[in-house]
């Protein structure tokens, strides 16, 4: 019940829809360094969690136990904002749902899909339920990342796994005339969701920039949780 | 032994497996001319180092005993206890970390902060005990001291400080700069014993005025005299930054990095200078003992020979001359032929032989006084009992002794090893409170029990050994438990009528799932059980603990509570009411959703980078949880929640996928239910063994 309560609470319900966020192939979230690319993700994949689901959560950037940090972090953000939730029912639900959660950290110079396809197989192997969702965060877009994302959407059509990536933009980049950063544009193709954060005086507006019919609506989030405050179309 | 116990260390080596630990006890141990040839520990000589002293540990290359041994150094006298660094053996650890004033904690220059460092870090934590970082092995291809001293601060969150700087690393090693004095320290002849002090090579000169600059800092948080002299701009001697750091050290607020290379002779005399500098002498400790004549008070425990004494046998050792015991004496003074109790039994003992422990050697001593370690021959006491002088009843504070989560069965071959295993299980069960055993009375089978496979394997193999006991062992055995799942009601009336006096006793309330063990609830009114038939009641419940009737495996996790009931005045009885109790509890508890518990592990994997993706495959074959995986440089490290029944054999599993190169640390972490599937194995073999 608590799993279904929060997952309604979740600003990811609001912007994409649950069940619309695993469907995915590619799906990126944009911003400016430090607005809440990686916070976000992580919300998204607390829904995957929610739905007991497993994720993989894959970083360039953060340790082990940041990785961790920041998904008790999203959790415990989520909890506040349904208001009072018995502390010990949090406590079980957080410790069923963080099982389902790996946390890989690698270096940016070692990352390899080769050794996530090997991660994945043995799922398979096992005939084990395979995750659902993979975020990927510290791929640096403004490289050129053909090779790897070919691989990666290998790994999305062989094991039907959706992933997510956190892209970084640049101030001073103009972006394109449909208000597309550059780093997308140049792949747009072979993203099917993607979505900019922007800030917005003490807020952040969230810009949905690709995703079918919820194309080019707008959101507004509280910077401090990146939950909802209000949605503005 | 010296009485001036400003002069006295008591110090434990710990570290993860393979850091060199007994490397660097052996070298110790000749800069302080103990022993005067030094032997590799997996050495060509066959000899081995010192400190292994048990045949089994020279051949696996792994120190499973802590050997105690002391040393002198520049007037100080050193105890010092050499732990063990495989997790299955941490109750060893523990035990030594409950002796000692202080660590060094050793860490591999190239693997950095591994699991078991973590491990050990915790226990130092438990203990209080103050340290000092030691990162060994920077003669190595790939050695990084000071990444390893940054991993001290993100992974352990201790506030370390370089005090020294390499001079040159990997091949290349040749020396250290020491930041206090601030010069460099060359390590020569055959065994590097001759040190010689020069000046700080030119182009070292900047890195180590910086690395002096942020060790001052860090250093003036626990001085004002040092802060004074920096905001005055005045000259910073050296004993200022000393008495500075010690400070830091005594309060567990900062750790000071030292580095070398044991195997290559390179700073290991300036390390033992930190261990006097900077370590606690006993009199810095403060110690505390319970009166069990006081409602268990605590009592401060002072460093005072006159005092009545008090100490604590930590370890037990089988020698040619009988039971060893290891003491550490925290009060008072233990002199030969002196008249002393075990609180624990009450037993009167008479101290016989006294002795001080170089590794296998020793020396006779007429007195072991407050602040040291010895040892006492001809006593026979178990690991952890605390001996007094007759006129007080102390106990040093309980340790913290986790239950074994594995068993072996074990068939002796004949009759002489019939003999000879009971001598050598009786002697290990009073050594190590982790490992236990008792007789199957169902299947007349010896059962021993211990934290991993490793644990009983090494048992196993040192009753063949040292009691010449050939046994062939069953297979291992998970340690089940059952509990409940849901509250469910009970109402027992227990009625016997055969002639003579009856029995009658009726029991009412319910069963629920609890955090501890078991708890028991009375919240009878109105006399409906008498008060007197209450403790029966409990006692009745808590038998039924013992075996399942589920499984029969224990039970754990069940808060039984009564609220009705019913009494005969005439046919009540203690009996009668406890017969109740075990009636209603199984009449309670199979409506209570019964589940099965197994233990759960928490394996760390360290493995080269290629093959990470494999051993993460190892763990999902296994029911096993991946929490996260890190790259370390070549290295990755993936933490994991395992079952322990999906872990035999699992060594031999990870060698063939890694070729070799990974290793894996194991520890209990906790119970968990078994999946349904699982369940239904269990149910099915169980039945089947019964069969049989």
């Amino acid at each position: 019940m608590l799993r279904k309560d929060l997952n309604l609470r979740s600003p990811i319900e609001k912007i994409m829809g649950i069940d619309n966020i695993a469907q995915s192939r590619f799906g990126a979230v944009l911003s400016r360094a430090g607005v809440g690319k990686t916070r976000f993700l992580v919300q998204i994949a607390l829904t995957q969690l929610l739905d007991d689901k497993k994720i993989i959560h894959v970083s360039l950037d953060d340790s082990m136990g940041k990785i961790n940090l920041r998904y008790n972090e999203g959790f415990t953000n989520l909890v506040d904002s349904i208001g009072y939730v018995d502390p010990q029912k949090a406590v079980r639900l957080w410790d069923d749902i963080s099982l389902n959660k790996v946390g890989i950290s690698y270096n940016d110079l070692t990352f390899d899909t080769d050794k996530l396809r090997d991660y994945l197989k043995s799922f398979k192997k096992a005939e084990l339920p395979m995750p659902a969702l993979m975020v990927i965060d510290g791929l640096n877009f403004d490289d050129d990342l053909t090779d790897i994302l070919e691989k990666l959407q290998a790994l999305n059509q062989e094991f039907a796994i959706s992933i997510w990536f956190a892209m970084q933009t640049h101030r001073d980049e103009a972006p394109s005339e449909d208000g597309c950063p550059v780093q997308l544009e140049t792949r747009k193709d072979m993203f099917d969701k993607a979505l900019f954060l922007k800030p917005m005086d003490s807020r952040i507006q969230a810009v949905v920039l690709k995703d079918g019919s919820k194309t080019d609506q707008a959101f507004v989030l509280d910077p401090a949780t990146m939950m909802l405050v209000e949605e503005t179309v | 032994m010296i009485r001036d116990l400003k002069r006295v260390r008591n110090i434990g080596i710990s570290a993860h497996i393979d850091s060199g630990k007994t490397t660097l006890s052996e070298r110790i141990l000749f800069y302080t001319q103990r022993i005067h040839k030094i032997n590799e520990v997996r050495g060509k000589d066959g000899v081995g180092a010192v400190m292994d002293s048990m045949e089994l540990e020279r051949e696996r290359g792994i120190t499973i005993a802590s050997a105690a041994t002391y040393c002198e150094w520049k007037k100080h006298n050193i105890n010092l206890i050499d732990t063990p660094g495989h997790v299955d053996f941490t109750v060893e650890v523990e035990r030594s970390l409950r002796v000692l004033d202080g660590v060094v904690l050793i860490l591999c220059s190239v693997a950095g902060v591994q699991s078991q460092s973590i491990t050990v870090d915790q226990q130092m934590k438990r203990y209080e005990v103050p340290c000092i970082a030691f990162v060994n092995k920077c003669d190595r291809s790939g050695a990084n001291p000071l990444k390893v001293a940054g991993q001290l601060k993100t992974k352990l969150g201790h506030n370390s400080v370089m005090m020294q700087l390499p001079i040159g690393l990997e091949d290349k090693h040749e020396g250290v700069i020491d930041l206090v004095a601030m010069k460099a320290y060359y390590f020569e002849g055959e065994n590097g014993e001759h040190v010689t002090v020069k000046e700080i090579p030119e182009d070292l000169l900047n890195a180590a005025r910086d690395a002096r600059d942020e060790l001052i800092d860090a250093a003036s948080l626990f001085s004002e005299a040092l802060t004074d002299a920096i905001l005055e701009e005045s000259d910073i001697s050296e004993e200022l930054v000393k008495t500075a750091v010690r400070t830091g050290v005594m309060t567990r607020q900062l750790t000071p990095v030292f580095l070398g290379s044991a195997y290559k002779n390179k700073a290991i005399q300036p390390l033992l200078d930190a261990v006097i500098d900077y370590l606690p002498s006993p009199l810095d400790i403060h110690n505390e003992a319970i009166d069990l004549d006081n409602n268990e008070e605590s009592v401060a425990l002072e460093s005072d020979f006159d005092k009545p004494t008090v100490a604590l046998a930590f370890k037990l050792e089988d020698g040619q001359y009988g039971q060893l015991t290891y003491l550490r004496v925290y009060q008072g003074c233990i002199a030969k032929g002196d008249t002393l109790v075990n609180s624990r039994d009450g037993k009167k003992v008479k101290a016989g032989r006294l002795i001080r422990m170089h590794a296998s050697q020793m020396e006779e001593v007429e007195e072991i006084p407050a602040g040291h370690i010895g040892a006492m021959f001809g006593i026979d006491c178990a690991s952890g009992d605390t001996f007094v002088t007759p006129t007080i009843n102390y106990s040093m504070l309980a340790m913290h002794v986790m239950d074994p989560v594995i068993s072996l069965s074990i068939v002796p071959k004949d009759n002489k090893a019939q003999i000879n295993m009971s001598k050598a299980l009786n002697r290990f069960t009073k050594e190590d409170p982790t490992f236990k055993t008792y007789v199957d009375h169902e299947t007349g089978e010896t059962i021993i029990q211990g934290m991993g496979e490793l644990h009983l394997e090494v048992y196993v193999e040192r009753m063949k050994r040292e009691y010449k006991a050939e046994v062939t062992t069953g297979a291992p055995r998970v340690a089940y438990r059952e509990t409940i799942t849901q509250k469910a009601l009970f109402n027992y009336t227990h009625k016997k009528q055969t002639g003579g006096a009856g029995q009658f006793g009726r029991v009412a309330g319910f069963v629920e799932p609890c955090d501890e063990d078991f708890e028991f609830v009375n919240k009878i009114t109105g006399g409906r059980i008498p008060t007197q038939y209450i403790p029966a009641c409990e006692k009745g419940f808590a038998g039924c603990m013992e075996k399942g009737p589920k499984l029969e495996f224990p039970v754990t996790g069940v808060r039984v509570t009564i609220d009705d009931g019913a009494f005969h005045a005439v046919d009540s009885s203690e009996m009668a009411f406890q017969a109740a109790a075990r009636g209603a509890f199984l009449e309670g508890y199979m409506k209570a959703k019964p589940v099965i518990k197994e233990p759960i592990m928490k394996v760390v994997i360290e493995t080269p980078n290629e093959f990470q993706g494999s051993c993460m495959g190892l763990i999902n074959q296994r029911r096993g949880i991946i929490q996260g995986s890190q790259e370390e440089g070549v290295m990755s490290v993936i933490e994991s929640q395992v079952p322990l029944s999906e872990m035999f054999g699992f060594s031999t599993v990870l060698r063939s996928a890694t070729q070799g190169k990974a290793q894996f640390t194991m520890e209990f972490s906790s119970y968990k239910q078994v999946p349904q599937s699982i369940a239904e194995e269990i149910i099915k073999q169980k039945q089947e063994e019964k069969k049989a």
